[in-house]
């Protein structure tokens, strides 16, 4: 049993084509915490992403904004942190965001960004993270330098700095992006259907990030535990993935507006319920 | 007043906004998204391109906005490369929102340093005058950018799109005057208003100028001839920029080359097509499986030989899956009537084992409008398509045991045969430059290795054709010429090349050269 005691959050994981601003709208209206969009540029039946984000966020007023996750290889630190920021600002503090390593390498390449190897690309996201905190960080006026294998950053000035503290949220499954989750990570970001084990899979998984974040001096609980739902969500289910797994924060695929109201409407209520009633 | 300051100014401001890009401010195209989605009158100007990995990612943002809120965002200092550009002409290059979309085509990726895409036949004038002026820009030309053998895209070169002359017109009695860049799925729905169509190919988003400036084999060309045949009047950009019309009664000689080598002799801005009555037809789409594809297709040309002019079937396969070939046969029959329908598909429908069949009765323009649109972001094609093409007199034994060691071999993903005979034929050969009008079939096979495709083709293939439907080959060695054109077309063509054409501007799309 792991509980690690965050508010539930519940959202929407919505393909980012014509429709998607609609659908943000839908679940902002619906009173959802939550809405993300995949990142894969090179499918060109996809609207880019950030931009996507940023077009979203001005449409919505209540409801945080993610990518689900944004491709790294794609999206280099300096250009995301001051692009997030800057989102986080204008929104009012509702930007999230969810970072990922990169899958698809040919893909990647082919919208000019570099093909990396796995291990590359989890180097590369350990490097990218700190800069991104570096930039936000306006608390010096030192200038930031960054020389490593991934990423240069030569006397580059901080800011803007966000309105809130911006969560970065790590899609991680494998045994060295876990650690560098729960090293580096706000937030923990699989998919359920890409669990070996489905459920059954977060115990292992989350103790890994559990002593990754320890080893790191960090509290298990400074990473919250958010999963994308593919196939549906039911309360019993998603109360037993909060109080049995930690989850806190369930994200639903779908593109469809009356399922977005119903997640809203009758299943986060239902969840709470009966979260709060085993929490006590 | 800092960043945030003038976007919160802008959100409510009518006027235009200028964003800049200042240390530590705000990210100018996070701004320019948010802006464009708070305020919807309002037009922004960008400090640069989108901060981004790539042009490639910078294009995309910039599409995507473009999708999402109209062309409201400009990059002020992404001036033009060319400081000659006519003024009145649409251009898009490298980071102009639109571009990315046309970059490339339906099937090969490509960054032209220059697009323009002119609206009337003056601004088609101006364009070929700043291609004439840049010798060191290769020159490409598109419509509805499914060119396969034409480079209607390239590698830093010059484009000239022409598919904003899309307009469509009844002339009466049947003429219809349409531009280079409508669709033949915007040309089928508006003729079916007449109870009139107009043969094009297999395909409604393909655009009708690249089509009709070369052949045309469609569902209705046994029964009208090629899309060619149909053609009354055609007007013409010349390479230095004369504008003219061709027809039987004017330009003469124009006219013969237009139809099947048109992309020699200039930019067509409109043609004038005579149509025919057609209401109802019998739609069919069937896949059969074969355990031996030989057999198969021989069963296949035996009953598309004996087919009468109202019914054309075309067949495709890919390679064969643990000895099985899966082949699709889609076709039309120029009649409404169920009976006649089902007595005229049976024989295809029985040549393989039948897996599954669709049969409609429809419209034809209902036929041409399954083809998708092409949305705001454009065709996205990437590398270089391998395509290969031949002319097949006659559908033999020894030609269907090749084609069964073709698909074989590995090499190629998409085998076609367009049924042809019919009114096709009933043109003599000198009568266009498309001379090759007595096949039984054309022949198309895509792969994705250029040596590996042409090493198989050649060895198994080449020898059973006699000639070649040049919109879809790829093969860019100097014999094809010979095989589009037959000696004494390429004859003609060559003089009418030097008259016209005199320093070979239009060299993208099977080239007359002189013989070197």
């Amino acid at each position: 049993m792991t509980d690690y005691g965050h508010d539930l959050m519940f959202g929407t994981f919505v393909t980012p084509n014509a429709g998607a601003v609609d659908l943000a709208v839908t679940a902002d209206r619906a009173g959802l915490d939550l809405v993300t969009f995949q990142d894969h540029p090179y499918q060109p039946a996809f609207l880019d992403t950030w931009t996507l984000m940023a077009y979203a966020a001005a449409r919505t007023e209540r409801i945080r904004i993610s990518g689900n996750v944004l491709n790294l290889p794609l999206r280099p630190p300096a250009v995301l942190a001051r692009a997030a920021a800057s989102l986080d600002v204008l929104s009012g503090g509702r930007i999230e965001l969810g970072l990922g390593a990169g899958a698809f390498p040919d893909g990647v390449a082919a919208m000019g960004g570099r093909k990396l190897t796995p291990a590359q690309g989890i180097a590369a996201l350990s490097e990218a993270i700190p800069i991104i905190r570096d930039l936000w960080n306006t608390g010096t006026r030192e200038r930031v330098d960054h020389r490593g294998e991934f990423y240069q950053v030569s006397g580059a000035k901080r800011g803007p700095a966000p309105a809130h503290d911006i969560g970065i949220w790590i899609g991680a499954y494998k045994p060295k992006m876990l650690a560098l989750t729960g090293r580096l990570g706000d937030g923990w970001l699989p998919s359920l259907s890409y669990l070996p084990n489905g459920a059954a899979s977060l115990t292992d998984l989350n103790a890994r990030i559990d002593e990754a974040a320890t080893d790191a001096g960090r509290e298990p609980s400074s990473v919250r535990r958010l999963l994308n739902l593919m196939d549906g969500a039911e309360p019993e289910q998603l109360a037993d993935l909060a109080l049995t797994y930690g989850i806190s924060g369930f994200i639903l695929a779908t593109d469809d507006a009356a399922t977005t109201e119903r997640l809203a409407a009758e299943i986060a209520p239902a969840v709470r319920d009966l979260v709060k009633r085993e929490r006590g | 007043m800092s960043t945030e300051q003038k976007v919160r100014e802008a959100e409510t401001a009518p006027g235009p906004v200028v964003l800049t890009d200042e240390d530590g401010g705000l990210d100018p195209w996070t701004a320019a998204v948010w802006l464009a989605a708070r305020n919807d009158n309002l037009r922004i100007t960008l400090p640069g391109a989108p901060a981004a990995v790539s042009s490639d990612m910078a294009d995309k943002a910039m599409d995507t906005l473009t999708a999402l809120a109209g062309p409201r965002v400009s990059t002020g200092d992404n001036p033009s490369r060319f400081d000659d550009l006519p003024a009145s002409l649409v251009k898009f290059e490298p980071g102009d929102p639109g571009y990315r979309g046309r970059s490339s085509t339906y099937m090969r990726g490509g960054r032209p340093a220059l697009i323009l895409r002119p609206r009337t036949p003056d601004e088609v004038a101006e364009a070929l005058a700043f291609a004439r002026r840049h010798p060191e820009l290769q020159l490409g030309l598109r419509s509805g950018g499914h060119g396969i053998s034409g480079r209607s895209t390239n590698n830093g070169g010059l484009i000239i799109d022409v598919g904003a002359m899309n307009d469509i017109e009844m002339l009466g009695n049947g003429l219809v005057r349409v531009g280079p860049g409508a669709t033949w799925k915007q040309v089928a729905a508006f003729l079916d208003k007449y109870d009139l169509a107009l043969g094009s190919g297999d395909y409604g988003g393909v655009g009708v100028g690249g089509l009709a400036t070369a052949g045309g084999i469609g569902f209705l060309s046994r029964e009208q001839g090629l899309t060619i045949d149909r053609l009354r009047a055609v007007e013409l950009v010349l390479a230095d920029g004369t504008q003219v019309r061709a027809s039987a009664e004017e330009n003469q000689d124009l006219f013969w080359a237009v139809r099947g080598a048109g992309a020699n002799f200039g930019v067509a801005t409109a043609f004038e097509f005579e149509a025919e009555e057609v209401t109802e037809v019998g739609w069919a789409q069937f896949v059969l499986v074969s355990h031996d594809v030989a057999e198969s297709l021989k069963a296949y040309g035996d009953v598309a030989r004996e087919a009468p002019r109202d019914t054309t079937v075309f067949w495709l396969t890919g390679p064969p899956r643990q000895g099985q070939s899966v082949i699709q046969m889609y076709g039309m029959v120029d009649s409404g009537d169920a009976d006649t329908i089902i007595e005229r598909l049976t024989p295809f429908a029985t040549t393989a084992l039948l897996a599954q069949q669709q049969v409609v009765v429809a419209r034809y323009a209902d036929v041409m409008a399954q083809a998708g649109d092409v949305g705001p972001e454009g065709h996205h094609g990437r590398g270089e398509p391998v395509a290969r093409s031949g002319f097949l007199p006659e559908l033999t034994d020894a030609f269907a045991r090749d084609v069964a060691e073709l698909l074989r071999s590995g090499q190629v993903f998409f085998f076609q045969l367009r049924h042809m005979g019919g009114a096709i034929a009933d043109v003599p050969a000198h009568a266009t430059a498309l001379a090759h009008r007595t096949p039984e079939f054309s022949v198309t096979a895509i792969g994705a290795d250029r040596r590996g495709m042409d090493e198989v083709w050649d060895r198994l293939m080449a020898k059973h054709f006699d000639g070649l439907y040049l919109s879809f080959e790829t093969d860019q060695r100097p014999e094809r010429l010979h095989d589009a054109f037959p000696a004494a077309t390429l004859a003609r063509l060559r003089e009418l090349k030097r008259r016209y054409d005199p320093t070979t501007l239009f060299r993208d799309n099977f080239a007359i050269v002189e013989e070197s």
